[in-house]
């Protein structure tokens, strides 16, 4: 019966020494055990209430009197529920603004708390990056708050102890190293708070020894210091993809889910991809580069280059276009012949604009620069407008190589990792810096790679558990207001351990304030009495969120509480054009090195998951799918057939990548759509500490680079090792093998006014392709079933469609969705009830599909079919229609059989094999929606259509008087968090709503439609951008 | 080698019969009991298998088929206490070996009927001497596939009573429209008729035994299930009435179950498995598989018991003609559903049907076509069918084929159907694999206890065959005693 059995949950330990056993238990244990003989050792052992046996027997034999003549319990503490909390009816869900910072990418989130504990994010459509969606990067983010393996309190030389304890000892090393003479060194990752830029300001102006360094793992350096040199802008543009006509990519995913502002970027990407025979317009999406990304497969053109291509690909461009920048090598034969067409797209007449990673060199960027400038790109309310750029972006290699020196020279006393994991993806120079420094703290959420090698670490709490604030690329800001006291009492946000540190080495600091939420509303101008305050100088809203501005010129906290966003003026910053400047970054600018004999180019990008490693303990993200390979649990080594034919490998087959610096081994994915000689591979995998979900995932690919080196492509070796390892995939056909199961057309046909787009079924005695074949279903001798009330129905559009994976993190979370592990994806048995399958299309066979690959993503989910092929086989009636035509799962009675599962041609149905929830660990199941059952083993589920979303809307139309949900009143998860506003969900038989109208769009169809299931969710079929495409 | 001799010595018996009768040999169609044995020597030779005590092979046998038993039972309790998962099912194949174990096991189920209902009624006597044994192994068969049904349920905690239609306050009823509830009351009714109609056999036996017995308990029980039979005229006239009507009853079941678990997959959408041929199919499949298995049990039991004189040469001609037949309509099917798929004009059928001859499974595929196609073809020879190496080989191949005919059929519309992006794999695990090594522990098990207690030959119904049953008429001339068991 000890205290804190909930710790020792795992598997049973050991002590070398008296030391190692105190050293893990709380701080109350450790008085117990550290004193030989504690006070009252010779009383009978009564657990923690200091109640002797005679008392005991005194008390015991009182209740039974009280027990006999009263049937009132004993009340310890009474709680006023009249006076209960605000706004929060049991039962009912509340919601909160908040804001998550992707790096320094801000996204106001909306996140729906049951109860008092947070159970589902989802964007606040106030917030210019959300516009109500989100990523299921923020998304996931959730599970990490109910993590078991969060720091669970302080740690102090090995032992638990107080964060003040903690605090005092970090502030006492940071003043003796400054006795010392030598400096500490706080390193952060990237951040949009402008309190925690002011904060550390002040701090370091208080603390003259105290610096603090951003050192973000993914470094955008080459971007910001080609933008300095040629617009004078030493930061990173958030571009306005609904602006542009005409998007060329250099190698830049900026549809990635992972990329800062994915949900932005694809919410604006998609705008204008959804044509139809009444406006036929779309935009066109060109994309040069020699892996095949998430933007690639969402290409209308892709051109495939090899690395040092790009230079000469923007220099042809950069001529045709008259920019005045010419690049120092040229392209030949198909690349040129390329690079005229992407011209003539680019010389249209149509606004263009030009990407560029952030991985390539100056010169591709500065080329870029030119060419934007030449076809105007840039400006106020082009494409790349100066006053979108990332907050606190900028060119800081400088910073980081001072670093680098000031450790090479022992300048630094000390170094505190605020939420940053540099010994995990530092390079080997920088990680045996960082040890030799004799002082070293952490404040981070997990005892990650360099929380362990910290003689202190402060846990660090969630950022749904504290405040904070954050400005978005467009000046909005954000507050980040906490939705639930931190589970762990002693974490602390950044801002608020920043503060009490230097409150405890200076005193004189931060005097008049409390916390660091005081600090916050100073900074907005919440002072003094705070709650009432008045803002002033806010600006009128610039476009149409108004409802934001009720009352124009004033806000009060409440209000920026509840929208979560505030928007103040501030000056935009003007670009002007440096030619020269353009030109000599071209010619400043390093190259990308070029493999030599029989070496490759290994591109090494972040995961489309778990992005630089950070939320590796986040089940959800490791079971997510990458998009475009569909392997989960872990990186790969993805080249072409022909590159694997060369290293006479095969899927799954182990090979190792190495450097000078450090090698790994992953299996191999041979990916149709790769340059020759070019192997990619996906950082962010490869953990060793910070949590049980992360351990012996993948292989770090941050150790192949050098010091100064950031992701990338580095030279590299590769060799077939002879292992061989069954990769985890959720899907493993990846061609449509002649089947119409998706359907695509081309914005020509939409043009020309076809009434016909695309071939429709399989119809008997039709060629391949050939259109016309309608399916006309067979004659009912039954009377057909009529729905007369409500009549659910869905539509999804694949042309907008970017497969992101928002929708699948969604409804995972929204429907309490296991994660089943690595082996048992192997086994085939993910649970995730949507999945986005992903089909290469093309000529030939996957083998020389490599130049006219192309991708379509269809999510893939329960159809609710009418003739639903489950029902029927189901003995004991567990899946049965409703009266709305939803084909629902009553788990209740569900006994197993898996005959509905084998029926249904989608396949979209699950099966719990196991218990999935035998090993979750408190308080992970506070992760769950409570308005959705948790499953148990041996019975099926899958998509429901939120069933309990619309009861809800049910019910509150009902409350409302209206015996009819309006249109737009049910938002499906899925739906909720698509950034590309894919997903239409309602009432079909509601003539006006946009489901109604979505599923008798031209470009609708039916998956499978000629099997005669009758499917409730109508697909928009895919338009491609391309006069060549044949579809 | 000593099959041989016995059977030369037996036709010297035999020649000399006839002899004595002044018959010509070619004339004369081969007795069914051989050695001319009294109805004495008959119940003396029965009843001694029945009363005696087990010996050391039998016990060894025994404790081999409950080893394996006990194994199976093992991995169906951890099956049950962690789940289906411990199979190796997956997402898009949710049934793999259980299915077609049930499949299995029900097909092998099938010969008994076919043989005490069917063959009754068209008054073939041969079938008395393999009756009882092929009605044993069909109610065995049986309960080792009712285990599946059962087991491959992921709560089949509940699986048990709510596949059942009872009334209850929910008013809650089974999904009278689901293949596998039909499979609830086909099964089921097809396991109690059969159980009835095997009992019902069992009766003047029984009572015969009783009077054999060295034992009281063996009186008492014996006693008990003889039902106080005497062998009275009356008896014998409710007796016959009652096995005619249960024979009348059983012999739509021959058809109907196996029809009906053909539904499992003919009434789904997939294809390779929604096409109207199987029922014919599988019930021709069924009764192949049934045979080849009477014929493994038949001729090991043969050999052990000495039952040489009931079960001859003749019998197995006999059932290895119907498996040459079955088995070529099986053959039958597999093309004909080749064909269908190209002239359905339906490309996911006719690719479900390349995939099997060429895909993931085709190894599968193969091994069923060589079995049960190619291996039975040998019995277009007379001597081939009077072989018993030939016929045990050949029947552990038609068993063997029998199984993967129910494997490719599940596997392979399973693991690629519709949408390519769900296509899988599915291999077995230890556990289905000892689960299947169970149940033909289980069923060997009774079979063999089924031996030692109860008689093997149906006693009664071959006196009746016997030559010396009936008055003789050889005097007369003329056909009737050319047959020599006809019964009047």
């Amino acid at each position: 019966m000890s205290t804190n059995n909930s710790q020792h949950t795992g598997p049973r330990k050991y002590w070398k020494s008296l030391e190692e056993l105190v050293s893990t238990r709380s701080v109350g244990e450790q008085a117990r055990v550290t004193t030989e003989f504690p006070e009252g050792y010779d009383l009978p052992p009564v657990e923690n209430s200091g109640v002797s046996r005679r008392t005991f027997m005194g008390l015991l034999s009182a209740s039974m009197a009280v027990a006999a003549t009263s049937c009132r319990r004993p009340d310890h503490k009474f709680v006023p529920a009249v006076r209960g909390v605000e706004y929060q009816i049991p039962g009912l869900p509340s919601f909160y603004t908040t804001v998550f910072t992707h790096g320094n990418a801000a996204t106001g989130l909306l996140v729906k708390a049951r109860e008092g504990r947070p159970v589902k994010i989802e964007g606040n459509d106030l917030h210019p990056a959300s516009m109500g969606s989100s990523s299921a990067f923020q998304q996931a983010t959730l599970l990490s708050l109910y993590d078991p393996d969060r720091m669970k309190g302080a740690r102090v030389s090995q032992g638990y102890s107080s964060i003040d304890n903690a605090v005092s000892f970090i502030a006492q090393a940071l003043n003796e190293a400054q006795a010392e003479g030598k400096s500490t060194r706080i390193l952060l990752d990237e951040h949009a708070s402008p309190s925690l830029a002011a904060l550390m300001q002040e701090i370091e102006a208080g603390l003259p020894s105290v610096q603090f360094v951003v050192l973000p793992a993914i470094a955008a350096s080459n971007a910001a210091a080609a933008n300095n040199a040629t617009l004078g802008m030493n930061g990173e543009f958030v571009p306005d993809y609904s602006k542009a006509d005409v998007i060329v990519s250099i190698d830049c995913d900026f549809l990635s889910p992972v990329a800062k502002h994915a949900e932005y970027n694809i919410g604006r990407f998609t705008q204008h991809r959804r044509p139809s025979l009444a406006n036929p317009e779309m935009n066109k999406l060109i994309v040069a580069e020699s892996t095949l990304s998430l933007t690639g497969s969402n290409a209308d053109l892709r051109v495939r280059l090899t690395p040092d291509q790009y230079e000469g690909f923007l220099g042809a461009l950069a001529q045709e276009v008259g920019a005045g920048v010419s690049a120092r090598s040229a392209v030949s034969g198909e690349a040129a012949a390329q690079a005229k067409r992407v011209a003539a797209d680019i010389k249209s007449g149509k606004q263009a604009v030009v990407v560029v990673g952030a991985h390539l060199p100056m010169a591709v960027h500065a080329l870029a620069v030119a060419i934007n400038q030449a076809i105007g790109a840039i400006g106020a309310d082009k494409p790349l407008d100066p006053g979108h750029q990332l907050p606190f972006s900028g060119d800081n290699r400088a910073a980081v190589q001072a670093l680098r020196n000031d450790l090479k020279s022992g300048a630094v006393g000390a170094v505190i990792f605020a939420d940053t994991n540099p010994m995990y993806w530092g390079d080997n120079e920088l990680k045996s810096l960082l040890q030799r420094v004799s002082r070293r703290f952490a404040i981070s959420m997990y005892e990650d790679e360099s929380a362990s090698i910290c003689s202190i670490y402060i846990p660090m709490a969630h950022y749904l558990e504290t405040w904070g604030d954050a400005i978005s690329f467009d000046g909005t800001l954000a507050i980040q207001q906490p939705l639930v006291a931190p589970l762990n009492e002693s974490s602390v946000s950044l801002g608020e351990g920043f503060m009490r540190i230097a409150k405890a080495a200076n005193s004189t600091m931060f005097a008049n304030t409390e916390s660091y939420l005081g600090y916050v509303q100073q900074q907005w101008g919440f002072t003094g009495e705070g709650y009432k305050a008045v803002v002033s100088s806010v600006a009128a809203p610039s476009d149409g969120d108004a409802a934001m501005m009720a009352s124009s010129g004033s806000t009060t906290w409440e209000q920026v509480l509840r929208d979560g966003v505030l928007r103040k003026d501030r000056a935009v910053p003007v670009a002007s054009f440096d030619s020269a400047g353009a030109g000599r970054i071209v010619g400043e600018s390093p190259k990308i090195a070029a493999p030599g004999g029989n070496q490759v180019y290994c591109l090494i990008t972040p995961s489309y998951a778990v992005y630089d490693g950070r939320l590796g303990n986040n089940g959800w993200l490791q079971e997510l799918a990458d998009p475009v390979t569909k392997v989960t649990w872990g990186n790969v080594a993805m080249m072409n057939a022909a590159t694997a034919k060369q290293l006479d490998v095969e899927y799954g087959d182990m090979v190792k990548i190495s450097t000078s610096h450090g090698s790994i081994i992953v299996p191999t994915w041979i990916q149709p759509g790769m340059a020759n000689g070019v192997v990619a591979t996906t950082a962010g995998y490869g953990r060793q500490k910070g949590g049980v979900v992360l351990e012996g995932v993948g292989s770090n690919a941050f150790a192949l680079l050098g010091p100064g080196e950031s992701l990338g492509y580095v030279v590299a070796n590769i060799e077939k090792t002879g292992e061989h390892e069954t990769l985890a995939t959720t899907q493993n056909h990846h061609t449509l093998m002649g089947r119409n199961i998706v359907q695509e057309t081309t914005l020509a046909r939409l043009k020309g006014g076809s009434k016909e787009l695309f071939a429709r079924v399989n119809v008997p005695g039709k060629k391949e392709g050939e259109t016309g074949n309608r399916f006309s279903p067979p004659e009912n001798i039954m009377d057909e079933y009529v729905y007369k009330g409500h009549r659910w129905s869905m539509s999804i559009d694949l042309s907008s469609c970017t497969g992101c994976n928002a929708c699948v993190i969604a409804c995972q979370s929204e429907n309490n969705i296991p994660v089943v592990g690595k082996q048992q994806v192997v086994n085939g048995r993910e649970m995730q009830w949507l999945r986005i399958d992903r089909y290469f299309v093309g000529e030939g066979d996957l083998e020389t599909l490599d130049d006219n690959v192309q991708v379509v993503f269809q999510p893939m989910l329960c159809q609710h079919c009418e003739n639903a092929p489950c029902e029927n086989v189901c003995p004991v009636a567990a899946t049965t229609h409703s009266p709305e035509g939803l084909n629902e799962m009553t788990y209740n009675r569900c006994v197993g059989t898996r005959y509905c599962l084998n029926n249904c041609p989608y396949k979209v149905r699950r099966f719990n094999y196991l218990n999935w929830h035998k090993k979750d660990r408190t308080p992970i199941e506070f992760a769950f929606n409570p308005d959705v059952t948790v499953r148990m083993r041996g019975v099926i589920e899958k998509c429901t259509f939120c069933v309990q979303r619309i009861n809800e809307a049910k019910y509150k139309a009902k409350d409302a008087g209206r015996s009819r949900v309006r249109d737009g009143e049910v938002v499906t998860a899925c739906q909720q968090a698509c950034p590309a506003d894919a997903i239409v969900f309602g009432d079909v038989n509601d003539e006006k709503s946009r489901i109604h109208s979505a599923s008798k769009n031209e470009r609708g169809f039916l998956v499978l439609e000629e099997i005669n299931t009758r499917p409730q969710i109508t697909y928009q079929a895919k338009v491609r951008n391309d006069k060549s495409t044949n579809a | 080698m000593k099959e041989e001799q016995t059977a030369a010595a037996k036709n010297a018996v035999r020649r000399n019969d006839m002899a004595e009768h002044g018959l010509r040999k070619d004339s004369l169609r081969e007795p069914l009991v051989l050695g001319n044995p009294t109805l004495h020597d008959i119940t003396e030779k029965i009843s001694s298998i029945a009363v005696g005590a087990p010996n050391k092979k039998f016990m060894l046998a025994l404790t081999i088929t409950g080893l394996m038993a006990a194994w199976g039972v093992v991995a169906i309790v951890y099956t049950i206490i962690t789940g289906i998962g411990v199979w190796g099912l997956n997402n898009p194949m949710g049934w793999g070996w259980d299915i077609t174990n049930f499949v299995f096991w029900v097909g092998i189920g099938h010969a008994g009927t076919l043989i005490s209902a069917i063959l009754f009624l068209f008054r073939q006597k041969w079938r008395t001497a393999i009756n009882r044994a092929a009605e044993a192994m069909t109610i065995f068969a049986v309960i080792c596939a009712l285990l599946f049904p059962l087991l491959h349920t992921g709560r089949p905690w509940l699986a048990v009573y709510w596949l059942l239609p009872y009334p209850n306050q929910m008013q809650m009823w089974t999904n009278f429209r689901s293949p596998l509830e039909w499979d609830v009351f086909a099964v089921g009714t097809y396991f109690t008729v059969s159980l009835l109609f095997w009992f019902t056999g069992l009766v003047p036996d029984l009572a015969m035994l009783r009077n054999y017995a060295k034992n009281k308990l063996g009186r008492t029980l014996y006693g008990f299930f003889s039902l106080g039979w005497v062998g009275s005229s009356r008896h014998w006239h409710h007796y016959e009435m009652a096995y005619m009507i249960l024979a009348g009853l059983s012999t739509p079941l021959v058809l109907s179950v196996h029809s009906i678990v053909s539904f499992d997959f003919a009434v789904s959408v997939l294809p390779g498995w929604h096409t109207t041929i199987f029922p014919p199919y599988f019930v021709a499949g069924a009764i192949f598989s049934g045979f080849a298995m009477v014929i493994t049990l038949m001729v090991v039991a043969r050999e052990v018991l000495d039952l040489h004189q009931f079960i001859t040469l003749k019998h197995f001609d006999n059932m290895n003609k119907i498996i040459l037949a079955t088995g070529m309509m099986v053959g039958y099917a597999y093309a004909m559903e080749f064909f269908i798929a190209w002239y359905s004009g339906s490309s996911y059928e006719l690719f479900v049907f390349k995939n099997r001859a060429t895909g993931d499974y085709a190894w599968s595929y193969w091994i069923m076509i060589l079995c049960n196609v190619i291996s039975p073809q040998i019995f277009w020879s007379a001597k081939m069918r009077r072989s018993i190496p030939v016929m045990f080989i050949v029947s552990i191949f038609v068993n063997i084929g029998m199984w993967f005919e129910r494997f490719t059929i599940i596997s392979t519309s399973l693991h690629h159907d519709y949408l390519p992006a769900s296509w899988g794999y599915y291999s077995p695990t230890w556990v289905e694999i000892s689960i299947f090594i169970g149940t033909f522990g289980i069923f060997l098990s009774l079979f063999l206890l089924f031996t030692k207690f109860l008689p093997v030959i149906a006693t009664a119904e071959v006196k009746a065959i016997l030559p010396n049953a009936q008055p003789k008429h050889g005097h007369h001339g003329g056909s009737s005693t050319l047959n020599p068991g006809e019964a009047h």
